[in-house]
């Protein structure tokens, strides 16, 4: 036990700094993630002229391993387009453009669950389509995808262990970081191993029991 | 101006590809008058209500609200002009649409959904608008259940809800698509019973439907129409009674028996 | 410099020089997948069982090898199996362990994917109407033979489209491997990258390269498997 407290419990504010690195990262690309899966898939749904690139970078975005796509942005951005300009950015960009892709789709297919009837009632009281959009339709959507969108948030942490190989300082970083000083691996990979399992199991039970009781509110979904 | 028809349809064409549906539809209805298109399903008794509010956009001919052109705009030179989508909006707002599959919307209460329109689409106040759903809710019987969510509600309770959602925009004209379709028969009473309300108290109503006593009861004048075409149209006691189209006739006898 | 950069950036001769280093790394892309299939489906279908176990401790024994792999970021699993777990192994049987990149590799994916492939198959597995059960035991079937003739074919069926985005997601996975010095096509790009200081058209290859396979992969199989459910339900 004096193993766990020299190498993990005395260590806690090096992890914790990581952990709230990882936090801060990850809460960046999901709200990245939404916003640019939101406006893929309505460009997929109703810009036509720019359909066929918004379906091409939703499949890029979805068939590319977040590694590669990491080490794409990280070396070949800033040669071509002069941005991310540092590790920090591109880890988050990478993260983002990784789950945009499968939010496009989680949002289009919610969107076109959405019956016909409901966009009608609202046409029919004089809504604007944009109206109907924001008021009927995408509460609806919102409310069938949550348990969707709480899954892809914890993809978005799961990966985001990878930019600590970009020397993005986060928790699994830190814990290297502590493993090339002690040479004791034990304790501290097993640590980070269990903070990561525990909160993102957390996450997901919380996630899901919000959802859970947001569709009992509301008496829809099962 | 008192003689303008609350609407008025033209000519009415509707295709849907090579199918059409509408071939040639003319008719009015006045202010306070109660009339219900009968036919068999296929008949376009659909398709024409949905033409008239312009969920489904006429292929040609004309529908006015109170003698205005609902498509087009037309100018002192005679010539024409398609309106916007925002300005066939407004044109929605002077008709109340209950639909046979209810469209609730169900991630708002009952309340919320009856107060939605003239708040967001009429610019009422919120207590303006809540002051009006409760009245609305009041006079489909459903005022105890402002507070629930649609999913709570039986069928016919739901399809009173969406009476209310319309009538809260204080419509010219109520359309009812097959209201009652949708329903378990013992539910089909209490909507039935709603749209008598509002028929004893002057409201304009066009009704699509297959209840034929309430028709015959209710309305003013009926219309049946077949292929597409109005092919009887008369007072209801006629229509129901002693109609001069043999397949009129036919289609009533299937009814009945 | 911008077109320059571009150019640069899809001038893919360069990954087409090396093509036959890369090629070999792929291969190892594919030997890692093919084994961590292996070792996620035997322990993914272990695992399910436990979860639809009559018996509790099985059910909470399925539960938390579920959670716990399911929930566990493929690196981070990756880092443990290779520099804890041999060291685990070495202090229980006294004895000195050490794990090939290439074995740590397919254990800690055939460990993380089993926890999703025993959720599918449990879905599958309860998928099944619980009559066609109560059918077969009133036929006087055995658990074992209901297992394997009534619910096994069906369930396979039904779960057959998820199972494929768990594999398809797997082989994503492999392209981490480079990161424990199992070389693969990322880690023959970084050494490539090192020596000739282009990174621009091998990133972009790699890239290129693995969305190709993967989106076909990934296309073919969604269809294959909706085609043979299909033969079964109409």
């Amino acid at each position: 036990m004096g193993n766990w407290e020299r190498l993990v419990w005395n260590q806690r504010d090096v992890l914790i700094q990581g952990l709230l690195v990882t936090i801060e990262i990850c809460a960046i690309a999901f709200a990245a993630a939404i916003v640019m899966g939101l406006g893929l898939a309505l460009i997929r749904l109703y810009v036509r002229p720019l359909r066929w690139i918004a379906g091409f970078w939703i499949e890029y975005c979805r068939a590319t391993p977040i590694f590669v796509q990491l080490m794409w942005v990280n070396y070949v951005w800033p040669e071509l387009i002069g941005w991310p300009t540092s590790f920090y950015t591109a880890g988050w960009v990478a993260l983002a453009l990784q789950s945009s892709g499968y939010l496009a789709e989680t949002f289009r297919a919610g969107i076109e669950n959405v019956g016909r009837g409901q966009r009608e009632a609202a046409a029919a009281v004089g809504m604007s389509p944009v109206l109907a959009f924001r008021r009927v339709v995408m509460p609806q959507v919102l409310l069938a995808i949550a348990p969707a969108i709480v899954t892809q948030f914890t993809v978005i942490v799961k990966s985001s262990t990878l930019v600590s190989v970009i020397t993005v300082q986060d928790l699994m970083f830190q814990s290297q970081r502590l493993v090339n000083v002690w040479y004791e691996p034990i304790e501290i990979l097993t640590a980070t191993a269990g903070i990561y399992i525990l909160f993102i199991f957390t996450v997901s039970a919380i996630g899901k029991a919000l959802a859970d009781r947001l569709r009992l509110r509301y008496g829809i979904g099962n | 101006m008192s003689d303008t028809p609350a609407v008025e349809v033209v000519d009415l064409h509707k295709r849907f590809g090579e199918l059409e549906v509408l071939r040639g539809v003319s008719t009015r209805v006045d202010r306070g008058e109660v009339v219900s298109i009968i036919g068999a399903s296929g008949s376009g008794k659909s398709t024409l209500l949905r033409c008239i509010n312009y969920l489904e956009q006429p292929t040609s001919g004309e529908v006015r609200i109170e003698g205005e052109p609902v498509g087009f705009e037309r100018r002192a030179d005679g010539s024409t002009r398609r309106r916007s989508a925002r300005e066939i909006a407004r044109f929605r707002r002077e008709l109340g649409m209950v639909f046979q599959q209810f469209n609730l919307w169900p991630h708002m209460t009952v309340l919320g959904n009856v107060i939605e329109a003239p708040i967001r689409v009429r610019g009422l106040s919120r207590r303006a608008a809540l002051e009006l759903g409760r009245a609305c809710l009041d006079r489909v019987q459903l005022a105890e259940k402002a507070n629930e969510y649609p999913a709570r509600l039986s069928g016919g309770q739901q399809q009173r809800v969406a009476i209310a959602r319309a009538l809260a925009m204080q419509p010219k004209v109520m359309l009812f698509d097959e209201a009652t379709s949708a329903l378990d028969p013992e539910l089909t009473g209490e909507v039935l019973e709603v749209m008598r309300g509002l028929a004893t108290d002057g409201t304009t109503m066009i009704v699509v439907t297959h209840e034929m006593a309430f028709a015959r009861e209710v309305s003013d004048r009926a219309i049946f129409l077949h292929n597409g075409l109005v092919e009887e149209e008369g007072a209801p006691a006629q229509v129901f009674g002693d109609p001069k189209s043999e397949r009129c006739r036919q289609f009533l006898a299937k009814l009945l028996h | 410099m911008f077109s320059e950069n571009l150019r640069e950036t899809f001038n893919l001769a360069l990954f087409w020089e090396y093509r036959h280093i890369l090629l070999a790394g792929l291969a190892f892309n594919f030997y890692v997948f093919a084994c961590s299939v292996g070792v996620s489906v035997v322990l993914g279908f272990l695992a399910a069982l436990g979860r639809v176990n009559p018996l509790r401790p099985l059910r909470w024994l399925g539960a938390i090898h579920v959670e716990t792999f399911r929930n566990a970021p493929d690196y981070v699993m990756l880092v443990w199996v290779h520099f804890v777990l041999p060291l685990l192994i070495s202090q229980a049987i006294g004895q000195r362990v050490t794990f090939a990149p290439f074995v740590s590799a397919v254990i800690a994916l055939g460990l993380v994917y089993s926890g999703y492939l025993a959720e599918t198959f449990r879905a599958g597995i309860q998928a099944v109407p619980k009559g066609h059960i109560e059918a077969a035991r009133a036929c006087g079937m055995g658990g074992p033979l209901i297992m394997r003739r009534i619910i096994l074919p069906q369930a396979v069926r039904m779960m057959l489209p998820e199972a494929m985005n768990n594999f398809v997601s797997l082989f994503k996975a492999t392209t981490i491997v480079s990161l424990i010095t199992v070389p693969d096509m990322m880690y023959n790009v970084s050494m490539v990258t090192q020596q000739e200081m282009r990174p621009l058209p091998l990133y972009t290859g790699a890239a290129i390269t693995y969305f190709l396979i993967i989106w076909a992969v990934a296309g073919l199989a969604r269809l294959a498997s909706e085609r043979w459910r299909r033969k079964i339900w109409a």
